[in-house]
């Protein structure tokens, strides 16, 4: 029976217009009402209300004043706060306790914060003075040789400090107290950028360290020799860069070797160009 | 509680007052205008426009018809409460730093600011009591305190006595016929912010820029109370009803504030017990120092006014009312 199973159009249309309502003996309304939910379902309603009449003795004067009309700004203005100049705020708990321990105790942390402030001295790092290490007035001229003192050991040398560890908590290695942390590193990166260096192309492939700075060494003081070598292999790759410590050192060698032969080969050398 | 914010001022509010019913709230700030709320849901009643400077203090009669308003545009104003409209306008050489009516409503003490080669006055003028503009513009009486400038006042009981707190800290009683000083006392460190009196005015609570309010008696100037707090405070006052509480607020001083960082500077509502001297609560949420607190006469609400220029209403919870303190 196709009609029974399709609900038919006008019934539809009643159960949704006409909310029931009635009264039961406790002056309790209830109101029942049909509704199409944005699913597309059919729901249902019920509301309960119970009308309750208040007495309430207020004082007459008070009474007249809320009759009064508005004046001034709010001219005109309908009875009833304006969200303009009226708002509710965040709920605020107001803690009473008798002990007045629960508001001192931030203070008292603050206080302890403070007191141990007060007590620590300002150091600078640098002269060793009272005042902050920025603000050191021998900031230029001693402050170079502080830092340059702090990374000369090299960091290979230092063994790193076991495992300090605070509250069993995994550290990560280079996080650890005494690890050379990256900060370290790129001081000591920046330094190598500052040095004068060459870099040395055309090498044969059985060059070793030993024979760059040998070459190199006659020229000056060399601080550092990197040669390129195949990760594999182990052979070199077949460049290799020089370090001085004297950039006029450096500038000789650099004229001296450069467009010579070595191995069967001609070397090049030029200076080499900022990693950065 | 959730407090009902009032944004009804642009700048800094200097004073809030409950009327007598405490069914209207009157406040005033530093950009000219006085508003008038409905302190049960904070709607505004009205303005009352005319000063063209700071408004540094207001008052209200007890039975609510006339209000006056002292400014920093050399004027006192008075004004008919239910229309806004201004009665009489009287004019100084310097500000008005203070106004209020007498016990019995006839009279206004009026103090004026020591500015410009002008000394300090302190003047009481004759009002009417009722709704009128036949004001006299000359004031009952002149005088001319000497001393240390008086930064507030209020009447005695009885309106037998001027109370006035100033500026070195000390409080003296004045006789309001002679203008002469009773006695005096030195009861703070540092400058007096505010003096609100008792309900019966045998007594009155002082807060002071040195951290502390007191609680002094009218007759004798005896300190009964201290209560001493940890930031400088811009108001206290009594509550009169429901529990035996003092509320004193202030805050770091608006231009220091950011000098200091951490707790947000302490602008707390703090709660003391009268008696006991204890600290029992606080009520957070101005973001600048509290200048003014006003209780609801019948001690079920109270209302702070700002330097950030709202003013907010607190209805206490259920539980306010059935706290008992524990020794």
């Amino acid at each position: 029976m196709p009609v029974s199973s399709a609900t038919n159009w006008a019934d539809e249309v009643d159960g949704e217009e006409m909310p029931q309502t009635f009264t039961d003996a406790n002056g309790i309304t209830t109101t029942i009402e049909y509704k199409t939910n944005e699913d597309g379902k059919k729901v249902k309603i019920t509301r309960r209300t119970q009308k309750k009449l208040i007495h309430d003795v207020v004082n007459k004067a008070v009474a007249t004043r809320k009759k009064w009309p508005k004046f001034g700004k709010e001219k005109g203005n309908r009875p009833g706060p304006d969200p303009a100049t009226t708002n509710v705020g965040d709920n605020i708990k107001l803690k009473l306790s008798s002990t007045g321990q629960i508001v001192q105790d931030v203070d008292e942390k603050h206080e302890a914060m403070k007191q141990q402030l007060q007590n620590k001295k300002i150091l600078c790092r640098i002269c060793k003075g009272d005042h902050f290490t920025t603000k050191c007035p021998y900031k230029d001229s001693l402050g170079m040789e502080d830092t340059a003192a702090v990374s000369t050991p090299p960091p290979a040398e230092e063994p790193a400090p076991e495992e300090q560890q605070t509250g069993g908590k995994y550290i990560a290695p280079h996080m650890r107290a005494g690890a050379s942390g990256s900060k370290d590193r790129e001081t000591i990166r920046e330094k190598r950028d500052e040095q004068p260096t060459l870099r040395v192309t055309n090498l044969s492939e059985d060059a070793t360290e030993a024979d760059v700075s040998e070459l190199f060494k006659r020229f000056g003081h060399i601080s550092r020799v990197f040669l390129a070598r195949d990760r594999e292999t182990n052979v070199c790759k077949g460049f290799a860069f020089v370090s001085f410590t004297m950039r006029e050192d450096a500038q000789r060698a650099l004229e001296a070797i450069d467009g010579r032969g070595y191995d069967n080969l001609i070397l090049r050398v030029e200076w080499a160009k900022s990693s950065a | 509680m959730r407090p009902i914010l009032l944004q009804g001022h642009e700048r800094s509010l200097t004073q809030i007052k409950y009327n007598r019913e405490g069914d209207l709230l009157f406040s005033v700030s530093k950009d000219h205008v006085v508003n008038a709320w409905f302190s049960h849901n904070g709607e505004r009643l009205g303005t009352y426009e005319g000063h063209i400077g700071a408004v540094w203090t207001v008052d209200v009669n007890s039975s609510t018809t006339l209000l006056v308003s002292g400014s920093a545009d050399n004027t006192a104003k008075l004004w008919d409460v239910s229309n806004g409209k201004c009665l009489k306008s009287w004019e100084f050489n310097t500000a008005v730093r203070r106004v209020q009516f007498s016990e019995d409503d006839r009279k206004i003490l009026l103090v004026t600011e020591p500015r410009m080669g002008f000394p300090a006055t302190l003047q009481i003028f004759n009002v009417e009591n009722g709704v009128t503009e036949n004001v006299s513009s000359e004031p009952l009486a002149v005088f001319h305190p000497e001393g240390p400038k008086i930064t507030v006042a209020a009447w005695g009981y009885l309106d037998k006595y001027i109370v006035v707190g100033r500026d070195n800290g000390s409080v003296a009683l004045m006789d309001p016929h002679t203008g002469k000083y009773i006695a005096d006392n030195k009861v703070h460190e540092a400058t007096l912010t505010d003096l609100q009196m008792s309900t019966d005015r045998t007594y009155f609570i002082t807060a002071s820029k040195d951290k502390s309010a007191k609680i002094l008696e009218t007759k004798t100037l005896q300190v009964l109370k201290t209560y001493t707090t940890d930031t400088p405070l811009n108001s206290a006052a009594i509550m009169p009803k429901v529990q035996e509480f003092v509320i004193v607020g202030g805050g770091q001083e608006a231009m220091d504030v950011t000098r200091t960082s951490s707790r947000q500077g302490k602008f707390e509502c703090r709660f003391w017990h009268k008696i006991l001297e204890e600290e029992v609560g606080r009520v957070r949420g101005h973001f600048g120092p509290i200048n003014t607190i006003a209780i609801h006469p019948d001690g079920r609400s109270f209302a702070s006014g700002g330097e950030d220029g709202y003013v907010r209403v607190h209805h206490f919870d259920e539980d306010f009312f059935t706290f008992k303190f524990q020794i």
